[in-house]
């Protein structure tokens, strides 16, 4: 651990930016839990508990990413659950169908149709003029709907999916051996690193990740200031679908079994994790550290209260309780603001 | 026919909706007969869309003041849960002798309930001012989580003898909770209609900064109009309760899209303001007619969600295109250049062709 005043030094010299109030809030609940886990089980100290974490967060740390370039852009989406589900299972068929056993072209068809979902959700959206979260809802459970009517749901077990995918599922970076067993690290990190990084260059570094912010902030003044509206929500649910359709392949070959009934359900607490790291509902906010920390804290959440004695019902327990005060806190402090600056747009 | 002309003028939703649903009514009966219009499938549709039609109520009231209930449901299932451990027995144990107080005790907790999951929506987003859908998501997993920790995810069994009778019981065989449920309706449109605080949630839902500045206490609104959202979910939760004699996690998530599609179908407007409860109902019944024709033609769940999302996309398509011919119209025989429209940077194909007036709306700033 360094000190604090180098912490600060460090993150200045990286992000180039001063550490946002949420951001501190978070990482101080995300230290303060682990200094308590580790105090009350000293278990959590090992390498596996980090990497057992890796591997269970970075599927939703994958669509968390394009759900905060969403979110930054003033809209939301319900339906990336939905189409990490049916891209990917539409690959996994019709590989099966045509034989094929490759994970590249997997998560090549699998990207492709995520992307061209994405693109539907962005035309909607663009042309029905509601909010997006009416739109995606709707869209998911067409997506989802639509692909169990006319492809089934038949699940494929380890023996019977394609075997590309389980040998991916089952390679590891990093191998080390304990006495409880072999531990990997799961091959879905390069996935998220390198998401990680396309989208913190395409937001800070590209013309587009400014249209975004500017449509988040206000796009009729994006609009006037002759953003392409459209062409930016093409690309923001696109992307969002992309990242869904890689996700999609990530978590069939991780789990080693194909079921296209699972995930879908799961969107909202993936939304809470974007949420609770500062995105704003109303656009124009949010940074990707206090995703990652969102993610993070629900990461945490979902596979260390064992260590606490607790079970894993309790996740929703504390995860939702931290949401609502976070949420409580950063609205709270907006208020003041609000009713200092004479702006009384939010009630 | 000047007079339906008038009518249509008046209110355009509820007569669409009004023929929607007639037409979808004999379309229905003259294709499935006996097995849609017999005095068992009405009746056991009455059963099954009273706890649903609350749900909708409560999502329709959230709507109104220009925001959306993501924890109905699961404010519903942790009220059914408290209730439950009553009913079970688990809190107070149950004599014979003290029957019927435990199951007094029990209904109080789960209104009880109900109402404190309305009141902590209601006092994140007046007092805190945190925008609706983020409190409710917050709540919603919040809730769920609370019920989680109570039962560990194993559903919760009445014990209680006598309790499901709430749910079979009937008045001249039409079922008791279908007329709960319209008399919850009927207040809701009384105290929305006819009283100041109706008129006072209509107006925050149009526009929150003017009725601020009319000198309405929106913050009272605001809680007074979740607490009631609270007490119509809570009984919900006691319907749910007495129907399915237990209560679990999980139950009813389907509920969520499903009310969301009715309000909108209803024509309620999402950004506020805008929706009566008289087409809410019919919207209910078209929902619920449809419904059990999927049961009675053994759609699988899959096939219903994919419905229920085509339609709700459907509707609000055709609601926009309405939108946008009303506007046109307003602007052509006005002939005032209301808004600029503004400059997409895109071709735009539903709006202003080249040569014509633009027609943007006035009120969707997509914020």
């Amino acid at each position: 651990m360094k000190s604090k005043a180098t912490k600060i030094w460090l993150f200045q010299r990286v992000m180039h930016r001063r550490a946002k109030t949420t951001e501190k809030y978070l990482f101080a609940i995300v230290v303060a839990y682990a200094v308590v886990v580790a105090f009350m089980n000293p278990r959590f100290l090992r390498l596996e508990t980090l990497f057992d974490m890796i591997a269970g967060g970075s599927g939703t740390m994958l669509l968390a990413l394009g759900l905060s370039v969403v979110l930054i852009s003033g809209g939301i989406d319900v339906s990336f659950t939905a189409v990490a589900i049916v891209s990917a299972y539409i690959s996994v068929l019709t590989m099966d169908s045509l034989g094929i056993d490759n994970v590249a072209f997997a998560m090549l068809m699998s990207t492709s149709i995520g992307l061209c979902l994405g693109f539907v959700n962005a035309v909607l959206i663009q042309f029905l003029r509601l909010p997006a979260l009416i739109v995606t809802l709707g869209t998911a459970s067409v997506f989802h709907g639509a692909m169990a009517v006319l492809l089934g749901t038949t699940d494929f077990t380890k023996s019977e999916m394609p075997q590309s995918l389980v040998t991916f599922g089952s390679a590891s970076l990093i191998t080390f051996t304990t006495e409880n067993g072999r531990y990997g690290l799961t091959m879905a990190l390069p996935f998220v690193i390198g998401a990680l990084i396309l989208t913190w260059l395409i937001l800070h570094h590209t013309m587009l990740g400014r249209s975004i912010y500017a449509i988040g902030s206000s796009e009729e003044s994006a609009s006037r200031l002759g953003i392409g509206i459209l062409r930016t929500k093409l690309f923001v649910y696109g992307y969002m679908g992309a990242l869904a359709g890689v996700m999609g392949i990530l978590y069939f070959s991780e789990l080693k079994y194909v079921n296209p009934t699972s995930l879908v359900g799961t969107e909202l607490i993936i939304l809470a994790a974007v949420v609770i790291g500062g995105a704003k509902l109303t656009g124009g906010e949010g940074t990707l550290l206090g995703t990652l920390l969102g993610v993070s804290l629900f990461a945490l959440f979902q596979t260390t209260l064992v260590f606490l004695g607790l079970d894993s019902s309790w996740r929703n327990f504390f995860f939702g309780g931290v949401l609502l005060l976070s949420l409580g806190v950063m609205y709270a402090r907006q208020r003041v603001a609000d009713r200092k600056n004479l702006v009384f747009e939010a009630n | 026919m000047n007079r339906i002309q008038r009518l249509v003028a008046r209110d355009p939703n509820v007569v669409i909706l009004a023929v929607l649903t007639l037409s979808v009514g004999i379309t229905l009966i003259a294709f499935l007969g006996d097995r849609f219009f017999s005095s068992l499938n009405l009746q056991s549709m009455a059963t099954q869309v009273a706890e649903f039609g609350l749900l909708a109520l409560a999502m329709g009231l959230s709507m109104l003041l220009s925001g959306i209930d993501l924890s109905i449901v699961s404010a519903a299932v942790l009220s059914a849960i408290v209730g439950g451990l009553f009913l079970a027995g688990e809190i107070i144990p149950i004599t014979p002798g003290n029957e019927s107080t435990v199951m007094w005790i029990g209904v109080a907790a789960v209104l009880v309930t109900g109402l404190l999951c309305g009141a902590l929506n209601g006092l994140l987003i007046a007092k805190l001012s945190v925008p609706p859908i983020l409190a409710t998501l917050g709540t919603f997993i919040f809730f769920a989580g609370v019920g989680m920790a109570i039962t560990g995810g194993s559903s919760v069994p009445v014990t209680i003898p006598g309790f499901s009778e709430f749910a079979t019981a009937t008045v001249v065989s039409i079922p008791l909770i279908f007329l709960v449920m319209c008399a919850v309706y009927g207040v809701a449109a009384f105290v929305l209609t006819r009283t100041r605080l109706g008129r006072k949630v209509y107006l925050f839902g149009e526009n929150s900064v003017a009725s601020r500045f009319a000198g309405v206490r929106n913050e009272r609104t605001i809680i007074f109009t979740y607490l009631a959202i609270g007490l119509t979910v809570g009984m919900a939760g006691l319907i749910m309760l007495s129907r399915v004699n237990s209560a679990r996690v999980g139950f009813g998530d389907s509920y969520l899209l499903q009310a969301i599609l009715v309000v909108v179908l209803a024509g309620f407007n999402p950004f506020g303001g805008r929706g009566k409860i008289l087409s809410l109902f019919l919207g209910l019944v078209l929902l619920q007619s449809l419904q059990s024709a999927f049961t009675i033609m053994r759609f699988d769940p899959f096939m219903r969600s994919f419905i229920w999302g085509a339609s709700l996309l459907f509707v609000v398509g055709v609601n926009r295109l309405f939108h946008l011919r009303a506007n046109r119209r307003r602007i052509l025989t006005n002939l005032a250049p209301a808004v600029v429209n503004p400059i997409d940077g895109s071709p735009h194909p539903t709006e202003s062709p080249p040569g014509e007036i633009p027609s943007t709306g006035t009120t969707e700033t997509t914020k």
